[in-house]
C-alpha cells in the first residue's frame, strides 16, 4: 500500500490551470522529492494531496484511501507560508497546534521540551513567535510538523532561511524520521538536498509531470550523454562526440545522439590513445532539471 | 471530533479574555454606566437640599402649628413661619433657611405665591410646600379624604389586550427587556468583532492552512463560535453581577424608587433572549464570513461597521416604535434579521409583543443563522488561502468556478 497516490489530478482556479495532469505514488518509508520551477504547480499538488483543495479531476489516495478527519492526525504538513500564531509565545503556539493533532497536553509538553532542546530553541520558548528570527520560526514550524509523530510528513521548502548548520540539523532529522518508518514528501528548489535525501523524485512543470522515478535510475538515464576522459597525450577527434569541454584535469566529451560511451572508449583504444581515466559523467540533478524543463518548454 | 472543537473554543476564549483590551472593555462598560448613574444620583441628591424653608403667610392659610403631612412624605423638609418678609429675608441671608415662600393676602382669589431664594431649591422643596398647602386647605376634611386629595390617584395604564400594565413610575421589570436588548446587542457586536479579527489574523499569518489540515470546517467554525459565545457569557455574567449590585445600591442606598422591590415580567425577557440567541449566531457567522472574505484587517472592520448600522436601525426608529409599537413598521422591524433584537426589546417597553411575532422572528433569525453558517463554511473553504485577495460574493454563492472544497461543505 502506498503512503500516497495521485492519479491524473487537475486543478484550476478560474481560468488559471494550476495543475493539468500529475500522477505519482509515494512508497512508505521513503523521502520523495517534488521538484519544479516556480509556479509549476507543486504547492497546489500538495494542497490537493492534503485535501485542502478538491481536484477538478483525477483521484487522490492518502494512507490507503480518501482523506478523513482521523488521518489528519497521522499527517504532518509544513506549508511554504509559515503558519504560526505570531502573537502567541512559541511554547503556547506549538502546544495548541499539537493538541489539534490529537496529542495529549502532557505528552505534548514532554515532546516539545525535547524538540526545543534539540533545535536550540528552549531558551526562546517564552518569546512571542514574531520576536523570533526567520530561521528560528522555520525550525519552530518543523517542530510543529513532526511533534505528533506523523506517519506521513508533507513539507514545502523545508530549508528556506536555514543556515548551513541548521540545514544539516534538518537533513539529519529527515533521515532519522525515514529510518523510523515515516514517509516524507518534500517540495524544494534546492537540488543538493534532494540529491542527498530523496529516494525518488517527481519533476513537474506547467502542471504536468515531466520526470518521475528512482533518483539513481534517473541519473543513469541521463548519464549516457557525456564521458570524462584523461589521457597521456592530446585526445584525437573521435566520431560521435558533439562537443569537447575541459573539465578539471580531464576532458568532458559530450556525446552525439546515438553514440554510447562504449563506442567512444572503443574508438579511443582503436586510435591507440593511452587512457588513464574513463568514466561516465553523471549529471547533477541541477543539470537534469534544467535539461528536462528546457526540453519540456521546447 | 468534539475534543478538537473544544480545544479551538478554549484557545479562542483564552486568547481574547486574557487580552488587556478585553479586560478594559469588561470593566469600563459597567464603570462608565455606573459612573453615569452615580453622577445623576449625586446631582439629584445635591439638588435636593434638606435645609429648612421659610414662609410668610399673609393669607392666614396655614395653621400654626402646621398640620402633619398626609399622603406621600415630603422629604423631611422643615417649614418655619416668619411674621414679615423682612424676617424671612434676614433668615435667608443668614442662611438659616434655603428659601422662603410669601403667600399673597389674596391667595384664595389669585393663588399667588412668591418664592425667594439665593440658590434655587430642588424639586423636593416645591413638592413638599404644595403638599403643605393642600393639607392645610383640607384641614377641616376627614383625614382619609384629605389623604386621597393630597396623594392623588394611582393610575394604571393598561394595554388594550389587558396583558400589560404600567403603574406611573417605571419599574425594573418594564425596562429590563430594553436593557437586555442593549446588553445583547453590545455583546453581539463586540464578540462577533473578535471572531472576525481572529479569522483575519489566521489568514494574514498563514495559520489557516495548518488549521485546515488539522481540523474539519465544522470543528474550526464550531469551536470559534463556542469560544466567542463563552466570551460573551463571561462579559454578560460580569455585567449581570454589576447590575445586581447597582440595583441593590440604587434601591437600598440611593432610594431610587423603581429599583426598590423589583418585580420581573418574564414574558418580554424570554422574548428578548429567544430572539437574541439566533441573532448572536447570525452575527457571528456573518462576521466569520467577512473575516474569510476580506483581504485585510481594515476591510473587515469597515464591513463590520455596516452590520453595526443595521443592528442600530431600531434606535433611529425609536420615536416610531414608541408612539406606534404595534404598527406595521414596528412589527416588520421585529421580524427582520438584524433589527428584531432591539425592536422586540423596545416594543416590550411600550406594548406587548404578541407571541406569534416573537415565534416568527425567532424562526426567521434561526433560518438566517443557518444560512449564515452555510455561507461561513463556504467562505472559509474558498477564502482561507486567498492571501491578499478579496473573495467575491458570487464565488461564495457558487456562481464562480472556484470552489476548492465544495464537495465537503457541511
Amino acid at each position: 500500500m502506498h503512503a500516497a497516490e495521485v492519479s491524473h489530478i487537475a486543478k484550476s482556479f478560474g481560468r488559471t490551470q494550476a495543475v493539468a495532469d500529475v500522477s505519482f505514488a509515494v512508497e512508505r518509508g521513503e523521502i520523495f522529492g517534488l521538484l519544479g520551477p516556480n509556479g509549476s504547480g507543486k504547492t497546489t499538488t500538495l494542497r490537493v494531496l492534503l485535501d485542502v483543495f478538491k481536484p477538478d479531476g483525477g483521484t487522490v489516495s492518502i494512507l490507503g484511501g480518501p482523506m478523513s478527519e482521523e488521518k489528519k492526525n497521522r499527517i504532518g504538513y509544513m506549508p511554504e507560508d509559515r503558519g504560526l500564531y505570531q502573537d502567541l509565545s512559541l511554547e503556547k503556539c506549538l502546544l495548541y497546534l499539537s493538541t489539534l493533532k490529537g496529542v495529549p497536553a502532557k505528552e505534548a509538553r514532554t515532546r516539545l521540551a525535547e524538540h526545543l532542546e534539540r533545535f536550540d530553541l528552549a531558551e526562546h520558548k517564552g518569546k512571542k513567535v514574531k520576536e523570533l528570527s526567520k530561521g528560528m520560526q522555520q525550525k519552530a514550524q518543523i517542530i510543529n510538523t513532526i511533534l505528533h509523530r506523523p506517519e506521513l510528513i508533507v513539507i514545502d521548502e523545508p530549508f528556506t532561511a536555514l543556515d548551513p548548520l541548521n540545514t544539516q540539523l534538518v537533513k539529519d532529522l529527515m533521515k532519522e524520521l525515514r529510518d523510523q518508518g515515516s514517509t516524507i514528501i518534500m517540495s524544494t528548489h534546492q537540488m543538493p538536498q534532494v540529491e542527498e535525501l530523496c529516494d525518488r523524485i517527481l519533476l513537474i512543470d506547467d502542471g504536468r509531470d515531466l520526470l518521475y522515478g528512482d533518483l539513481d535510475q534517473i541519473r543513469r538515464q541521463y548519464s549516457g550523454h557525456a564521458v570524462l576522459v584523461r589521457s597521456a597525450g592530446d585526445l584525437p577527434d573521435v566520431e560521435g562526440v558533439a562537443q569537447v569541454v575541459p573539465h578539471n584535469n580531464a576532458t568532458k566529451l559530450m556525446l552525439a545522439e546515438g553514440t554510447s560511451p562504449q563506442d567512444v572508449l572503443e574508438a579511443l583504444i582503436a586510435q591507440r590513445v593511452i587512457v588513464e581515466r574513463f568514466e561516465i559523467a553523471v549529471p547533477t540533478l541541477d543539470e537534469i532539471f534544467i535539461r528536462v524543463v528546457e526540453e519540456g518548454d521546447a | 471530533m468534539m475534543s478538537k472543537l473544544w480545544y479551538v473554543a478554549r484557545h479562542e476564549y483564552e486568547r481574547n479574555v486574557f487580552k488587556k483590551s478585553f479586560i478594559f472593555a469588561l470593566v469600563s462598560v459597567p464603570l462608565v454606566l455606573g459612573g453615569t448613574i452615580g453622577m445623576i444620583a449625586l446631582m439629584v441628591a445635591l439638588d435636593n437640599n434638606s435645609a429648612p424653608v421659610g414662609y410668610v403667610d399673609h393669607a392666614g392659610l396655614l395653621a400654626d402649628p402646621i398640620p402633619a403631612p398626609v399622603g406621600r412624605p415630603e422629604g423631611g423638609i422643615e417649614f418655619i413661619s416668619f411674621p414679615t418678609d423682612e424676617d424671612a429675608r434676614a433668615a435667608l441671608e443668614s442662611k438659616n433657611i434655603q428659601a422662603y415662600y410669601v403667600i399673597s393676602p389674596d391667595y384664595s382669589e389669585t393663588s399667588r405665591i412668591e418664592m425667594v431664594y439665593l440658590k434655587e431649591p430642588g424639586e423636593n422643596v416645591s413638592r413638599a410646600f404644595h403638599e403643605l398647602i393642600r393639607t392645610s386647605l383640607l384641614a377641616d376634611q376627614p383625614p382619609e379624604i384629605a389623604q386621597r386629595a393630597v396623594g392623588g390617584s394611582s393610575v394604571t395604564v393598561r394595554s388594550p389586550d389587558g396583558r400589560r400594565e404600567f403603574h406611573g413610575v417605571p419599574t425594573l421589570g418594564a425596562v429590563l427587556p430594553v436593557l437586555l436588548s442593549v446588553a445583547f446587542l453590545f455583546l453581539l457586536l463586540m464578540s462577533s468583532g473578535y471572531l472576525m479579527q481572529a479569522v483575519v489574523d489566521e489568514k494574514e499569518n498563514r495559520t489557516m492552512e495548518v488549521l485546515a489540515t488539522s481540523l474539519s470546517p465544522l470543528q474550526l467554525i464550531g469551536g470559534k463560535v463556542v469560544g466567542i459565545v463563552a466570551i460573551g457569557l463571561t462579559q454578560f455574567t460580569a455585567w449581570i453581577l454589576v447590575g445586581i449590585l447597582a440595583i441593590l445600591i440604587g434601591g437600598n442606598v440611593l432610594s431610587i424608587s423603581w429599583l426598590q422591590n423589583p418585580s420581573l415580567d418574564w414574558g418580554p425577557i424570554l422574548a428578548v433572549v429567544a430572539v437574541a440567541i439566533p441573532s448572536y449566531v447570525l452575527a457571528s457567522a456573518l462576521m466569520f464570513t467577512v473575516g474569510s472574505t476580506v483581504a485585510q484587517d481594515h476591510e473587515g472592520q469597515q464591513i463590520g461597521m455596516l452590520f453595526f448600522m443595521l443592528f442600530m436601525i431600531p434606535i433611529y426608529a425609536l420615536v416610531i416604535i414608541g408612539e406606534t409599537p404595534d404598527a406595521t413598521a414596528s412589527v416588520v422591524l421585529s421580524l427582520l434579521p438584524f433589527t428584531s433584537l432591539m425592536t422586540v426589546g423596545l416594543r416590550s417597553l411600550f406594548s406587548v409583543v404578541p407571541w406569534w411575532q416573537v415565534a416568527t422572528s425567532v424562526a426567521i433569525q434561526t433560518t438566517c443563522a443557518a444560512g449564515a453558517l452555510w455561507l461561513a463554511a463556504r467562505a472559509f473553504r474558498l477564502g482561507m488561502l486567498r492571501y491578499g485577495q478579496r473573495l467575491r460574493i458570487g464565488e461564495i454563492l457558487g456562481k464562480g468556478r472556484a470552489a476548492p472544497m465544495g464537495r465537503n461543505l457541511p
